[in-house]
């Protein structure tokens, strides 16, 4: 298992390199062959939404110390013309989804998220975040009242704090999609919709009809979409490239 | 720490925690990449974390292939 033959042409490797760290750290710099560089970037938002404190490890985590700077590294680049967010997540640290959602909203470059399998509780506001939303027929966002996990300590506060919190994600959400401030209420202290909870969870055409999402679809729609936006980008900024 | 997940708290804080701790954030060929530290000391790929899609096709950063 060691001795696998070494791939890399420009290979620095010394034969007796101290540590097996060491030697990471210079097949790390050495020059592997590059495939064309792609214009369209995608982020991939899975599992939990991890937030300060980090999970326990049998959790599949989005870390948003990882995706921020590669969303600042997106913004930058200028060879990066649009920005894919895949979403299958069942939410997580709510001020980690909103800071992930207000960066994918404030990107200047196109965006567009294709919510696939499920997209739930703090996955909505990142769906919604992006220039145009879609989502395949079979995926779900679960939409509920915000919660705490942990410790309650001093009941009327931390209720007011989590009201607030709440707020923010609806107004998030309103601001962002089509969809009426009511009616995302109503979905989300709906009763009867799911078992033991109250919320709804909103499959794919749904989310559509009450203006959550934009679109129904998948790859080739986004696709489509978001070359369409980068041509008509480029068309606005006229011949002038430096 | 305000969760917002339609998960229950024991399934993401589940009483037992054991496994997974030899998994470790390296970064190889500049990009980041989680990775099991195998007995002999190479590393395993478990995820790459790249936002390029051409990174996903290079077979050094495909799950499972060991970096030596």
């Amino acid at each position: 298992m060691n001795n696998n033959p070494e791939e890399n042409e420009n290979q620095e490797d010394k034969p007796n390199a101290s540590s097996i760290v060491e030697k990471i750290q210079q097949l790390g710099q050495s020059n592997i062959p590059q495939a064309p560089d792609s214009n369209i970037h995608v982020l991939s938002i899975i599992g939990q939404v991890e937030g300060h404190i980090q999970l326990p490890p049998q959790n599949k985590t989005t870390k948003y110390e990882h995706l921020l700077p590669q969303l600042i590294a997106i913004e930058q680049n200028p060879k990066i013309e649009g920005l894919i967010i895949l979403l299958n997540t069942v939410g997580g640290d709510v001020e980690a989804g909103l800071a992930l959602a207000e960066m994918i909203a404030s990107i200047s470059k196109p965006t567009v998220s294709i919510v696939l399998g499920g997209g739930h509780s703090i996955g909505v506001p990142i769906a919604v975040a992006t220039d145009y939303s879609f989502i395949v027929p079979t995926a779900t966002m679960t939409i509920h009242p915000v919660r705490l996990t942990g410790l309650v300590i001093g009941v009327p506060q931390t209720f007011e704090y989590l009201d607030k919190m709440q707020d923010r994600v609806i107004q998030f959400v309103v601001e962002h999609s089509n969809i009426k401030e009511e009616k995302f209420k109503d979905l989300m202290f709906a009763k009867g919709n799911l078992t033991r909870d109250i919320g709804t969870n909103v499959v794919g055409k749904d989310a559509v009809a009450y203006g959550l999402i934009d679109q129904v679809g998948g790859v080739k729609d986004a696709m489509s979409k978001l070359t369409e936006f980068i041509g008509s980008n480029d068309s606005a900024e006229g011949g002038v490239i430096q | 720490m305000i969760l917002y997940t339609p998960l229950a708290q024991h399934e993401i804080f589940p009483d037992d925690q054991e496994g997974f701790s030899n998994v470790e954030h390296i970064a190889y060929g500049g990009r980041m990449i989680y990775a099991a530290r195998m007995k002999d000391g190479t590393y395993q790929v478990q995820q790459l974390v790249s936002t390029d899609p051409q990174d996903y096709l290079r077979a050094e950063f495909s799950p499972g292939s060991i970096l030596s």
